[in-house]
């Protein structure tokens, strides 16, 4: 009995140290800090540059950059207030239909159409979703799945918006400098927003609903608004997304409307690892390009990119981000007992 | 009958059972005993094996790190690595805490349940033998498990426990939340499983009064550590037993 050992994970020392205040007494634990967030953040600044000669991959870091607004809102939506969101699609086909009439009639550049429209976008995405709020799990992810189709119906059916050929004629940035540039740290600040709310009391009460809502209404919390303010966010982020895209195609149509703006952040999420918003975003940062690369295999890329997810969640089914950050905190070690 | 030896369960490196051996006889009550974190259900996990469930599904989600070890044997045979599932299938069936009925079945189908593994003839006696002991419940099948009361959820819970032909019982904190007399009737239903049945039962519990009468040994456990072990009778001549644990 007494020579069985057990692996044990402790923290590194200096993550102890770096805990507090006094990381700020020495440059090594400043850096331990800084490394990881200045590897994301100087990484994504950096890319535009390095990407310049490659303007085919400049537009899959504007595609990355969008998946990861859109992960980012559906970890946040499902990781933090509990309700499972397929409406990706619905919030994107809402920004962008926004950018393109904000853009058209009343001829509003491109930086301003873009924040009004993921405004607008939002609180009338959050107007459409109030009713369904009691809902919970599946039920909700139903409604928010059926909204995008709704939409494309609708549109189709009255003509609105240029119909099926969509609005064509919208302004583009011109600059490409600018068109990179205002997304990539649009999403830095997002992120960085978003991962600031999850700890203030907002989120706090915000991930109190997800675990037991009845006893944040006996505190006396008006637990509909709060979620009510969990989806402006999130539809907001889906939204600006969309607006984007908007300016980026020159165009908004159905296609805005795509099912895949829904799905392919589930997978991102669950790849990268949910419940930390940055999971979401790594997990955009591989998956988007992965797929790009897959387009070797032709009609077989699918298949081979379905593949490589199923064997990702199943060997790592915590997400790669959990995963690497528990290596770079923690170490591992064989103890006797 | 069931001999766990040096059992330890870490939960990441929190240590929550601590080289705890245990016996269990031949139609034998034995009891457990401690305070809230004791390790009282975590020991229960293990005999049952769920522990290993746990430990694998901590494991897909990236949680706390689980590690078990110590050697449980059962009628001679050696289970420690024995999924919950052979385990049940094998006599040792456990009756959680906070009773985990199915709360959206009826009480009916949740007995239904607990007698997936038994043959027609042996879950028709036992569902006889469960209204027998538990005469509340015949009027209760058909209503929906999550309406009952605290009681007579125990009652449903331990009827779905005997309905898969236990050899061996495992009742975790049984009592919890129950009214004093409703914990004498369920007591009484326990030692009466017993003489019927001929089963051994281990029971937790922290308050070890309404217990104490009806087992043959008892352990008691402080952090995760047994500290003491002895027939009732001895426990109770215990002063700092006494003090701790009969709230004398």
């Amino acid at each position: 009995m007494q020579t069985e050992k057990r692996k044990e994970r402790i923290d590194r020392g200096i993550k102890i140290r770096s805990d507090g205040i006094y990381a700020l007494s020495s440059w090594r634990e400043i850096t331990y800090l800084i490394a990881p967030r200045f590897l994301l953040i100087g990484g994504l600044l950096a890319a535009p540059l390095l990407l310049h000669f490659f303007p085919y991959w400049q537009k899959v870091l504007l595609i990355i950059c969008i998946y990861a607004l859109l992960s980012m809102a559906f970890d946040f939506l499902a990781n933090y207030v509990g309700l499972v969101c397929l409406g990706g699609s619905f919030f994107v086909g809402v920004g962008g239909y926004g950018a393109a009439l904000l853009n058209k009639y009343l001829l509003l550049s491109p930086l301003i159409s873009i924040p009004l429209a993921a405004l607008f976008g939002a609180a009338f995405c959050t107007l459409l979703l109030l009713p369904c709020l009691p809902l919970r799990g599946v039920y909700f992810a139903i409604i928010t799945l059926m909204y995008p189709l709704m939409m494309t119906r609708i549109i189709e059916a009255f003509e609105l918006f240029g119909g099926t050929n969509g609005m064509m004629d919208i302004q583009g940035f011109g600059n490409p400098w600018i068109e990179q540039y205002f997304l990539v740290v649009a999403t830095l600040v997002f992120l960085f927003a978003l991962r600031r709310l999850s700890v203030e009391d907002l989120g706090l009460v915000i991930r109190g609903i997800k675990d037991n809502d009845q006893s944040v209404r006996a505190s006396g919390i008006n637990i509909t608004f709060i979620k009510a303010q969990a989806i402006f966010y999130a539809s907001f982020l889906g939204c600006f997304a969309g607006a984007y895209l908007a300016h980026v195609y020159m165009w908004a149509g159905l296609s805005m409307f795509a099912l895949d703006f829904s799905i392919i952040p589930i997978a991102a999420t669950v790849v990268g690892g949910g419940g930390s918003l940055l999971g979401a975003v790594l997990g955009a940062i591989l998956l988007v390009p992965l797929s790009e690369v897959l387009r070797a295999f032709g009609p077989l890329r699918i298949v081979v990119y379905s593949l490589i997810l199923t064997v990702v969640i199943v060997i790592k089914g915590e997400g790669l981000l959990n995963y690497l950050s528990r290596k770079y905190h923690q170490f591992e070690r064989w103890v006797e007992i | 009958m069931l001999a766990a030896d040096g059992l330890m369960v870490f939960y990441e490196n929190m240590l929550a059972l601590n080289n705890i051996s245990l016996r269990c006889h031949e139609n034998q009550i034995v009891g457990v005993f401690g305070a809230n974190s004791a390790g009282k259900s975590t020991l229960m996990y293990t005999l049952s094996g769920i522990i290993l469930d746990q430990k694998i599904k901590e494991k897909m989600r990236g949680g706390e790190q689980i590690t078990v070890m110590g050697e449980i044997t059962f009628e001679g045979r050696e289970i420690s690595g024995l999924r919950p599932h052979l385990r049940a299938r094998l006599g040792i069936v456990l009756c959680p805490e906070r009773r985990r009925l199915f709360p959206e079945s009826s009480v009916m189908e949740n007995l239904k349940i607990g007698a997936y593994m038994a043959t027609r003839q042996e879950s028709r006696d036992t569902l006889d033998y469960v209204l027998e002991i538990f005469p509340p419940l015949e009027k209760l099948l058909r209503r929906p498990a999550g309406f009952l009361s605290g009681g007579e959820q125990q009652m449903a819970a331990i009827g779905r426990a005997l309905m898969a032909q236990p050899k061996l019982l495992l009742l975790d904190e049984p009592l919890l939340g129950l009214s004093p007399a409703y914990q004498q009737v369920v007591m009484e239903a326990v030692k009466r499983i017993r003489e019927a049945k001929k089963i051994s039962i281990i029971v937790t519990e922290q308050y070890a009064r309404p217990v104490i009468p009806i087992v043959d040994y008892a352990y008691i456990m402080e952090n995760g550590s047994g500290v003491m072990s002895g027939s009732g009778q001895e426990l109770l001549d215990n002063p700092d037993v006494k003090a701790a644990y009969f709230g004398v």
